[in-house]
């Protein structure tokens, strides 16, 4: 009787620390997010203090992800956890490193917009960066809802998005060439921009890594490097095994 | 005692007593006593069987009749499963017009419990934070809602009043949350989408940001052409001294405009961070080199360092707050009067004093000069030199470092200012 009152309370422990170490990820995404979303807003305003702010902020990131890292060591040490409690903890140092380089992305947007704010003459497809930032910061966003969420229809559908994101990033790099080509003085100026883009890119593709980490969480699938139509056939069979099992 | 109760009680020991009189003529009275004493147990028992029948049955059943003591209660007990039909009628309906008029609501309304879990929301709350019906309950709001300013607010609600956070749903859109704890355990959650007016307060400071700054460059080149004007002997006498009083005007608009920039600059009310520190002692004696520049200014102005420790924060901010408050209480005080600065650090942390023998505020006055343009007393204050931002400035920056502005003033005996910074600012040595 006692033995099992003692190790309900270890589980129980074990079960808050679990939750503790979920919502230190979420907050270490709010984070980033916010970095992301100061970094895109310095590259629309033009305003080189809240782009340098940025770059100079992320140290905060970086400590985050050591304190985090730490803490999932620890629990692998002590709690030796199987399963569900193995995947979440894999989870989430694969979701810290991938927040961690959103955080040095958003952090060289920061200082290329500093840059881009002392050139006086402002540049048209600063647009098309503002669509691709918002279509990153929803990406972005979307990812970590899914991961506190547990949904993996949420996070199918930011590894989706993905796709879009690339075609926005190629049609900027191509728009960018073109400008160059036309006046070689502005070449500085449009590399600086399809940087940005890049970092911007690289940003949806951390995303995804993160939906993807969630539909392992949930149903124990690495689906990195797969077909779509694979993972759907998968995901249905897994669910089929699942009914039929209880 | 009811008579109900008393017959019952004359019939049983009628029926004891005859069922002891028939044993005695068989020689057992005992006996006797004994079997109609089971017969009534049975009989009890029996309506009682009939009562739990009845109570099981629910609503649709009749009313069991009986006798002796029975049908009373049963009639009460009838009653009073009336009684609560009626009320919990009555309760679903409060419940009902509750639950529609919270979804009316126009504001979002979140309930929390202590671990910071989903409990309930309103139809606004689900539309403004982008819930998702049902599968969010229990969910830690922190985990949906992450911006980082609205979980430190959520840990230690009891340092501001509310805080503006992006809607998590859309851009553009802003959300003022405020925490109301209520009940033991829980708190509520009150979203209100306010970005209209987080619009005009951008679109405001924006406006004064540009258009200080567009001042700027004309005003310098206007004075350059003073300045030449002054020096050129070919000029006549006699424009020298409207000269001069451009002069003057257009220093105090330089003034005036930089007063501006630096305001609007401060204005978007961050906080500093901790990572610089910043000398105490040098941004005082700076202060008081500036007011002995002034053209009129009392001949003692004394530095006390009661502590060794230093600030953490922006020094120009620190310098600007200081000098600030220093040109102030030299502009106030009469030249034979006297200013003290004095540092000094306690238990609750810094005190940045600034004193003068000047000539004091009215109580009325106390709570509006750190307003910006507001002047104590009309005309006097603007031939003393200064812009009316002054006290607005210090206002903003020491709000950027966590730390308050304490006004004591007494007309006609001098006005003290106080900066009271938090301990964590200070950087004890």
């Amino acid at each position: 009787m006692e033995s099992e009152s003692f190790s309900h309370h270890i589980s129980r422990r074990f079960n808050a620390e679990l939750e503790h170490l979920r919502s230190e990820v979420l907050r270490m995404g709010g984070l980033v997010e916010q970095h992301l979303d100061t970094a895109v807003e310095a590259i629309i305003s033009g305003d080189s203090d809240l782009g340098l702010r940025v770059s100079n902020d992320d140290h905060k990131i970086n400590r985050l992800e050591v304190d985090i890292d730490e803490e999932c060591r620890k629990l692998l040490a002590t709690r030796m956890p199987a399963a569900a409690d193995l995947r979440l903890i894999v989870m989430v140092i694969k979701t810290i490193t991938d927040l961690e380089r959103v955080g040095d992305e958003a952090a060289k947007i920061g200082y290329l917009a500093s840059h881009l704010a002392t050139d006086r003459e402002r540049y048209a497809s600063y647009s098309e960066l503002k669509a691709l930032g918002e279509h990153v910061q929803e990406m972005l966003h979307d990812a970590l809802d899914a991961f506190s969420r547990m949904d993996v229809d949420d996070a199918l559908a930011v590894i989706e998005e993905d796709k879009l994101v690339d075609e926005e990033y190629d049609q900027i790099t191509r728009q960018c060439i073109s400008l160059m080509m036309e006046d070689s003085r502005t070449i500085r100026r449009f590399m600086d921009v399809s940087w940005v883009a890049r970092a911007l890119e690289r940003i949806g593709d951390h995303a995804k890594n993160i939906a993807e980490y969630v539909v392992y969480l949930v149903h124990g699938r690495d689906i990195r490097h797969t077909e779509r139509e694979v993972v759907l056939q998968e995901l249905e069979a897994a669910k089929g095994d699942r009914s039929a099992s209880s | 005692m009811p008579k109900v109760w008393t017959w019952t009680l004359i019939r049983y020991g009628g029926a004891l007593a005859g069922g002891a009189f028939i044993g005695f003529l068989y020689d057992h009275s005992l006996l006797g006593i004994l079997l109609v004493a089971l017969g009534l147990l049975f009989w009890q028992l029996y309506n009682l069987y009939r009562l739990e029948r009845w109570l099981a049955a629910g609503r649709i059943a009749e009313v069991p009749d009986g006798d002796g003591v029975w049908p009373p209660v049963f009639a009460k007990i009838q009653f009073i499963k009336g009684k609560a039909k009626r009320r919990g009628k009555r309760f679903r309906k409060l419940l009902k017009d509750l639950r529609a008029s919270t979804e009316a609501f126009p504001d979002g309304g979140v309930i929390l419990n202590s671990n910071h879990e989903i409990v309930n929301y309103n139809q606004a709350a689900r539309v403004l934070l982008g819930l998702k019906n049902r599968r969010d309950r229990g969910q830690r709001i922190e985990n949906l809602l992450r911006y980082p300013d609205f979980i430190d607010y959520l840990n230690s609600p009891g340092d501001r009043q509310a805080v503006d956070i992006p809607s998590p749903v859309g851009p553009d859109t802003w959300l003022s949350c405020r925490l109301i704890p209520y009940g033991p355990e829980q708190t509520l959650l009150l979203i209100r989408d306010v970005s209209q007016r987080v619009k005009i307060e951008r679109v405001r400071r924006d406006f004064v940001a540009n258009a200080s700054h567009e001042l700027r460059s004309p005003l310098t080149v206007i004075m350059g052409y003073l300045d030449a004007l002054a020096e050129d002997g070919r000029i006549p006498e006699a424009w020298q001294p409207p000269i001069r009083v451009m002069q003057d005007q257009s220093v105090r608009m330089r003034r005036l405009v930089e007063d501006l920039l630096q305001l609007s600059k401060l204005e978007s009310g961050q906080s500093v961070p901790r990572d610089r520190v910043v000398d105490v002692a040098a941004i005082l004696s700076t202060a008081r080199k500036e007011a002995f520049a002034l053209p009129e200014h009392p001949d003692a102005i004394e530095i006390e360092l009661d502590s060794p420790a230093n600030l953490l924060g922006e020094e120009t901010e620190l310098q600007s707050v200081v000098s600030n408050l220093v040109s102030n209480a030299v502009r106030y005080t009469p030249p034979e009067g006297e200013v003290t600065i004095r540092w000094s650090v306690d238990a609750d942390g810094g005190h940045l004093e600034v004193r003068d023998t000047g000539i004091g505020i009215s109580e009325e006055d106390i709570s509006r000069v750190t307003e910006r343009f507001y002047r104590a007393d009309g005309g006097r204050a603007r031939q003393r030199g200064g812009t009316g931002l002054g006290l607005a400035i210090v206002k903003h920056a020491l709000r950027r470092h966590d730390a308050d502005l304490e006004i004591r003033s007494r007309l006609g005996q001098g006005s003290s200012f106080v900066c009271h910074f938090p301990r964590d600012r200070l950087a004890l040595s």
